[in-house]
């Protein structure tokens, strides 16, 4: 009988607020995951039993599920988890955590509904808008409400990090900041500068907007700042994923982090760059000059580089972990990396796919590369790999690892979870490779029914028709691999406490430790004074522009529904 | 900082590959004279285009090989460009002013480099040279309601004989 | 003393063989950092870099400039 502790027994509130988040997670990915396979098997014409106009409400509660609730409700999980392990002490006031965590879960619940609200009879709610929402496209004000109250759950689960933080300096004056700990407080404080954008959007313009009590928002203007946020969410995304290959996934593989100090580098280039970008998705967008888009051109260009400098760090720590376990050669050390555990092999698989989705997107921070893919299908193809893969199958893989640390219950159904990564990983290769190269011939993202009289799509590698068929399978292969993922997570979750979780939740030291670095990086508030600075020799005299240009709640024209003009 | 020499030459390549982007991106703008989408095109009443250009979009010659085009975007149809190809001599430079009435389109000329935002308050404006007679199609590649998947048009490059500017506005 | 990250267990050191079958990340001998020169890391991410120059280059003087016609002011 193991005489180690889990998690969930030295932290047993802390461990039940990342329970509930995970759930919470869960539940949104498994929905969301269905009405994706719905949508790629609706998008192809293999299987259509509901209307265009319900396609728009599924593809809204898809993105809004994936986009923002599988994503952060996850990622606020893993950094608490994070946090109090590498501080070794819990959140000081469960009542608190749990104040947030339910914040966030009514505020999902709330924006759900109000995008199911087309389907409920007598619920006149609606938000056929898209995870985007741009104005002026509007949507019933609870949606708007939920995201807002969401989001502010987040900012508070940052409260908690960083007051954890400040009574464990305290005690502890002279450490470098454990790094769990220092990748959660970077991430919170760009997520803090970052999240201003969609805040004000929101709680300034658009609702009140919906509401009535303002009668017209600047479109250019609401949907530049979405864009501020916009990009920079993605990092919030990926983050989280980063500090589970920097700090797990070398364990994993049997070895130890091959440099404390540049994970640090490269999660303050982060803090500094992840904002100054979000005019990269405005290329096409009229109104904002070429010289702004030109300078977050470069900034976008240069946040290729942590990631880069990751991909060295994080396969040089496999390679350590490979070799520990007696693998030799220059190459066949990969063989001996621990393939069948699946922990271990979502996160390999994920960076792998990464690495592709790392290129496609070089492609889309390309100033004038981007007309042609700018709003083609290669976009969805491009983020399935980024947050999708690299997040969303890094995610899997560390529930696998975590849940019977967190719910003292030993991973149940192991033959599946096995399976599952694998699965995942050719699911994605046959869709994201298709909507690529349908990308490229002009296929439109964001349509329910992409055919067209008067046009047609000339595929260069392979045909329309063929390319539909990967989407497709693809899809469903998605499907499947997820509810695999499910099953495993439920069935273990369901299982019996029976005292051996059969997961060692030890990490070893980094080969290059936090005293190989300087300390200035452990400097909080001198990075996030450079990335405010950052954010305002980039924006502020754009913004300042599209407010002087059409005002600030501009002179849209009265809105029309979509849903209201039928197609049929 | 303790950087292993390995990991030192890398960074040093992955910056210059990533200066490589940034030239080559700057190269496709100066160089081969790609250029992206500003703010020249200034702003608009969405709700009064009836006394803007907008009123009466269609082409326009403006110079000896240089016409305007100017294209209204609505749920779920452009001015023109739908129903009726929006029609322009080839060997010609022909500056596109795209706006929209309502909500945000796109309008993607497929199997070009022609692709733009349509904003309702702005005006996005661009210049295209059109080297030879083709047919090409538009279509609307930003969601703008439940009618988006057939938002479409049709641009028509045609010789410089067949090129007759009433009819291409009827 | 850093309370993060501190290797408490050395595989079978403090538990008996059994409790740790499979559970100590299959490490047959340990490297340490002077040791440890991530060659394969290299060869790796060499490859990498060089996919990603040619699909770079490819897709910018084919796909992009290739496919004209462009905006052009």
């Amino acid at each position: 009988m193991s005489t180690k502790q889990t998690y969930r027994d030295e932290f047993p509130e802390t461990a039940r607020a990342i329970r509930y988040l995970l759930a919470a997670a869960f539940v949104s990915v498994g929905v969301a995951g269905l009405f994706g396979m719905l949508q790629a098997l609706f998008r192809t014409d293999y299987l259509r039993f509901f209307s265009n106009s319900d396609y728009y409400t599924i593809l809204t509660a898809h993105g809004v599920m994936m986009a923002y609730f599988f994503t952060i409700f996850s990622l606020v999980a893993i950094f608490a988890w994070a946090v109090t392990r590498s501080l070794d002490r819990p959140f000081p006031n469960p009542k608190f955590t749990m104040g947030w965590v339910w914040l966030m879960i009514f505020g999902a619940v709330l924006t759900l509904i109000t995008i199911f609200g087309k389907w409920i009879p007598g619920l006149p709610l609606k938000a056929d808008v898209l995870y985007t929402f741009y104005a002026p496209m509007k949507a019933s004000p609870t949606f708007y409400l939920g995201l807002a109250l969401f989001v502010v759950g987040s900012w508070l689960a940052g409260y908690d990090y960083f007051r954890t933080w400040w009574s464990w300096k305290q005690d502890n004056p002279d450490e470098r900041i454990p790094l769990q700990t220092f990748m959660a407080l970077t991430t919170m404080l760009m997520w803090y500068l970052s999240s201003l954008g969609v805040a004000i959007e929101v709680l300034v313009l658009l609702l009140p907007w919906s509401i009535g009590i303002v009668k017209d928002v600047n479109p250019l203007l609401t949907r530049s700042l979405f864009w501020y946020t916009g990009h920079a969410i993605v990092y919030f995304w990926l983050l989280p994923a980063y500090l589970l290959w920097y700090t797990v996934l070398p364990k994993l593989s049997g070895g130890r982090l091959f440099s404390d100090p540049l994970a640090r580098v490269v999660f303050v280039l982060f803090l500094l760059l992840s904002t100054p970008v979000g005019f990269h998705h405005q290329y096409l967008d009229p109104g904002i000059s070429q010289g702004f888009k030109f300078v977050t051109m470069t900034t976008t260009m240069f946040i290729v580089l942590p990631s880069l400098v990751t991909a060295f760090t994080v396969v040089a720590s496999m390679e350590h972990g490979a070799r520990q376990r007696g693998g030799k050669g220059y190459l066949s050390w990969l063989r001996a990396l621990p393939w069948e555990k699946p922990e271990f092999s979502a996160m390999a698989l994920a960076g792998l796919m990464f690495a592709a989705g790392g290129f496609s997107g070089m492609i889309n921070a390309g100033m004038n590369i981007d007309y042609r893919v700018h709003n083609t299908i290669w976009i969805p193809g491009h983020f399935h790999l980024t947050v999708g893969t690299a997040v969303g199958l890094t995610l899997m893989g560390a529930s696998y690892w975590l849940i019977p640390q967190l719910t003292g219950k030993r991973l149940r159904l192991t033959k599946l979870a096995m399976v599952q990564p694998y699965l995942w990983f050719v699911g994605m290769t046959f869709m994201s490779n298709a909507m690529h190269r349908a990308g490229l011939t002009g296929d439109p993202r964001r349509t329910a029914d992409p055919t067209y009289q008067d046009v047609s799509f000339h595929g260069i590698v392979g045909s329309m028709g063929e390319m539909r068929m990967q989407i497709a399978l693809g899809g469903v292969l998605l499907f499947v691999s997820l509810l695999l993922f499910l099953a495993v997570i439920t069935r273990t979750w369901l299982g019996e406490r029976d005292g051996d979780i059969r997961v060692n939740g030890v990490i070893p030291p980094a080969l290059s430790g936090p005293e190989d670095g300087p300390r200035v990086l452990d400097n909080l508030w001198l990075w996030m004074g450079i990335a405010i600075l950052l954010v305002i020799i980039v924006y502020a005299i754009p913004f300042a522009g599209l407010i002087g240009q059409s005002g600030l709640f501009g002179s849209s024209p009265g809105v029309v529904p979509g849903w209201i003009l039928s197609f049929g | 900082m303790d950087i292993h020499r390995y990991e030192k030459i890398w960074i040093g390549i992955s910056l210059l590959f990533v200066l490589g982007l940034i030239a080559t991106v700057t190269y496709g703008a100066v160089g081969a004279g790609v250029k992206t989408i500003g703010n020249q095109g200034g702003t608009v009443n969405p709700n009064d285009l009836q006394n803007t250009p907008f009123g009466n979009p269609g082409v326009r010659k403006v110079g000896p090989n240089h016409y305007a085009v100017y294209v209204v975007a609505r749920q779920f149809y452009y001015q023109p460009g739908t129903g009726k190809p929006i029609t322009v001599p080839a060997g010609s430079d022909v500056t596109f002013y795209v706006t929209s009435a309502d909500v945000i389109h796109g309008f993607e000329v497929v199997d070009t480099n022609i692709n733009s935002m349509a904003i309702p308050g702005e005006v996005s404006k661009f210049t295209v040279h059109f080297d030879k007679p083709a047919k090409y199609g538009i279509i609307c590649n930003e969601y703008c309601g439940v009618g988006h998947g057939s938002m479409q048009g049709r641009l028509n490059v045609v010789p410089q004989s067949q090129f007759n500017l009433t009819e291409a506005n009827q | 003393m850093s309370t993060e990250d501190v290797a408490e267990v050395q595989p079978g050191s403090v538990e008996s063989p059994a409790e740790t079958a499979g559970l100590d990340d299959g490490i047959e001998r340990e490297i340490d950092h002077d040791e440890f020169d991530p060659i394969g890391t290299v060869i790796l991410i060499g490859m990498y870099m060089l996919i990603l120059i040619i699909m770079w280059t490819l897709m910018y003087f084919v796909e992009f400039l290739g496919h004209g016609p462009s905006i052009i002011g």
